[in-house]
């Protein structure tokens, strides 16, 4: 494979598009109009109107379930006093008979732990990320949790009521998070099948076939001309959209709440696998086609897959969570591999110049 | 050189072209004639590796068309001009061009010379980076080709290269491929138009699914056609038809007005013979030509007989 060549095929998809000012267009206009301007519209209505008020400070931590039958406890009767624990990962650990007082615990990890039979006093939590903490027989008292930036569901160690804010965000994150895995899906029906039905029109195929490039690497020019001005102008929607979300909702929450684990995975993962997938489909179904407009439209069963992620969030059946993130962007990278193996197969010349109609 | 060998390539049941073996030697305008659906575009694909024969070889410069490791090579040697110039039309001429250079690793500077001379002349170097959509049939045609010889091929192949062209552009064209011809270019030209296969083509082969002839376009009309020679009298006795049976190496004789058209086997030895004896007849000769058979005829007679 010679890359080079790929890049060649790319840049001309790329320069032919910039000359189709409604292909831009939806470029451009389809991931700031779903993931800024509609988030946005969200947001700024929510924060105005919705009452905040938060607990600061997280006092008398409450026993819930049972103490594990295996679990051990290597932080056993500690009493650590003004002390700073900074950017340590607490995971799969268990501290038990521990009293921590006047100490900082900032930039940390604690995921699968389970504090027991322990205090934490006049402590400060910030910038850390607290995920399947199960807190037993503990008190906690004068805590700053202000700068917590993400908690898990499974995690009560407060007697305070949530604000409606706290129940209402990580849904609505939710959504506008959908809004982020659905465009770069969608967005390759418009470039993809533009790319390969409009050279099939144009017959400009031959042509390119008769270079000495590759089935392999016009394949890859073609996939990467949908792929990366795709993810291109949905990274910039996605940073964008951060920007300006934590500029609405840090006077109401009082810290930047973006990006989190959560989109940040989704961003780098999930929403690549998608498109990765759009852009397949599109070049399977550009095959069967003759008309731009035919593909595009067709190309609308091709986002099926994120469509039922897409249902199950808003149904409340799927939570977006790191795991969840994970399981699907592995689904996707699978159906990915098999759709590649289907394209590479109808990707080849004499197909392309007999069989395509 | 290319040497074919028993090419053959079947789509299901259809049998595109058959059995086709021929050798293009180096520097010569090849043409291959035929009706639609005569396999010859089929036939420039398969020699271009577009697609691969079903049985047979074929060799460019021993270079075989059917390994996918020689390929690649072959296609670095080939400009081809598809039967459509399937041009992108947002793009300006020099891009166009520009991007099949890069293709073919033209390094950038000579990609540049190159596309500034060829614009230039083809009238086109103000108008680089207009789109070729508003382009002419013409001037469309006229870049597909620069397109194809952006690269300097060895070989070049032409699939229809003045179809759906104006006279002016078509002389244009042609002109331009007896310019190739003259650098030592083998031109491989696949056309329905028989006087300009005539004009330029070296040798022909005409196909029907399967070679039906190949020669030069001289040699088939000789080959296929007694010779015809006319005798222009000041006067035709009525007799003369009679009179005339009398020479054995005329096979077929008829008089269209003040002329006789003779069929002789050899006429650089007949004619003075008809002419002595038309003389000893008190006949006047005025003048003595040769017909020769158009292309035309020779396609004509040949496809008819090659669908029997």
């Amino acid at each position: 494979m010679r890359w080079r060549n790929a890049w060649i095929v790319m840049r001309k998809d790329l320069d032919e598009f910039k000359k189709q000012k409604l292909v831009i267009g939806s470029i451009i206009a389809m991931p700031i109009v779903l993931g800024v301007v509609l988030p946005l519209a969200m947001f700024v209505p929510m924060v105005t109107m919705v009452p905040l008020e938060r607990p600061y400070d997280v006092d008398g931590l409450l026993q819930i379930g049972n103490l594990p039958d295996d679990a051990s406890a290597p932080w056993t009767n500690q009493t650590v006093e003004n002390a700073s624990f900074n950017a340590t990962v607490f995971n799969h650990m268990t501290l038990m008979n521990t009293h921590l007082s006047n100490c900082i615990i900032d930039s940390c990890v604690l995921e699968n732990t389970t504090v027991m039979d322990s205090t934490i006093q006049n402590s400060s939590l910030s910038s850390s990320y607290l995920m399947n903490v199960t807190v037993i027989r503990s008190e906690g008292t004068g805590l700053d949790g202000r700068y917590i930036l993400a908690v898990s569901s499974s995690l009560v160690f407060t007697k305070t009521k949530p604000s409606e804010i706290d129940l209402v965000l990580p849904m609505m994150f939710n959504m506008v998070l959908m809004i982020f895995i659905i465009v770069p899906a969608t967005l390759p029906t418009i470039i993809a099948t533009y790319s390969i039905v409009g050279e099939k029109n144009n017959r400009s195929l031959e042509p390119l076939l008769a270079t000495p490039t590759t089935d392999g690497e016009l394949l890859a020019g073609k996939i990467f001309s949908a792929f990366i001005p795709s993810m291109g102008s949905t990274l910039l929607a996605f940073t964008l959209g951060v920007v300006l979300l934590d500029v609405v909702l840090i006077p109401k929450v009082g810290y930047p709440l973006l990006p989190n684990i959560t989109w940040i995975l989704s961003m780098f993962l999930l929403a690549p696998t998608a498109c990765l997938m759009s852009v397949l489909a599109c070049v399977l179904v550009s095959s069967k086609v003759s008309d731009v407009r035919a593909a595009q439209q067709l190309g609308g069963f091709i986002v099926m897959p994120v469509v039922v992620l897409m249902l199950g969030v808003l149904s409340g059946f799927i939570f977006l969570s790191p795991v969840i993130i994970c399981v699907f962007a592995g689904l996707y990278g699978c159906l990915d591999l098999g759709l590649f193996y289907f394209a590479k197969a109808i990707f080849n010349r004499e197909k392309i110049l007999t069989k395509w109609t | 050189m290319i040497i074919c060998d028993g090419l053959t390539k079947t789509f299901g049941s259809i049998t595109a072209i058959q059995d086709f073996s021929l050798t293009i030697p180096d520097g010569c305008i090849f043409g291959l004639l035929g009706p639609n659906g005569a396999g010859k575009t089929t036939t420039m694909r398969m020699l271009s590796c577009l697609i691969r024969p079903t049985a047979g070889a074929a060799q460019i410069d021993s270079l075989e068309i059917g390994k996918k490791e020689d390929a690649q090579k072959i296609r670095g040697m080939i400009g081809l001009l598809p039967e459509v110039p399937g041009l992108y039309e947002t793009l300006g001429a020099y891009k166009n061009l520009d991007y099949f250079g890069q293709f073919y690793g033209v390094p950038k500077q000579q990609r540049e010379e190159s596309i500034r001379t060829t614009l230039t002349n083809l009238g086109l170097w103000d108008r680089r980076s207009e789109p070729v959509g508003g382009f002419s049939k013409g001037m469309k045609q006229k870049i597909a080709i620069a397109r194809a010889l952006i690269h300097d091929p060895k070989y070049i192949f032409l699939d229809e290269p003045t179809a759906s062209l104006d006279p002016a552009a078509s002389k244009t064209v042609r002109e331009y491929i007896l310019e190739l011809k003259s650098r030592g270019d083998t031109i491989l030209i696949n056309t329905h138009n028989l006087s300009e296969a005539e004009r330029i083509c070296d040798t022909v082969a005409l196909v029907k699914n399967k070679i039906v002839k190949v020669g030069s376009p001289k040699a088939l009309a000789r080959g296929l056609f007694a010779r015809t020679v006319s005798f222009t009298l000041q006067k035709i006795p009525s007799t003369l038809m009679k009179d005339i049976s009398c020479l054995e190496f005329v096979s077929q004789a008829q008089v269209k007005g003040n002329q006789l058209v003779l069929n002789v086997r050899n006429p650089e030895e007949d004619n003075p013979r008809v002419v002595s004896w038309l003389m000893k007849q008190g006949l006047q000769v005025q003048f003595v030509t040769e017909e020769e058979h158009s292309l035309e005829d020779v396609y004509l007679k040949l496809i008819e007989e090659g669908g029997q």
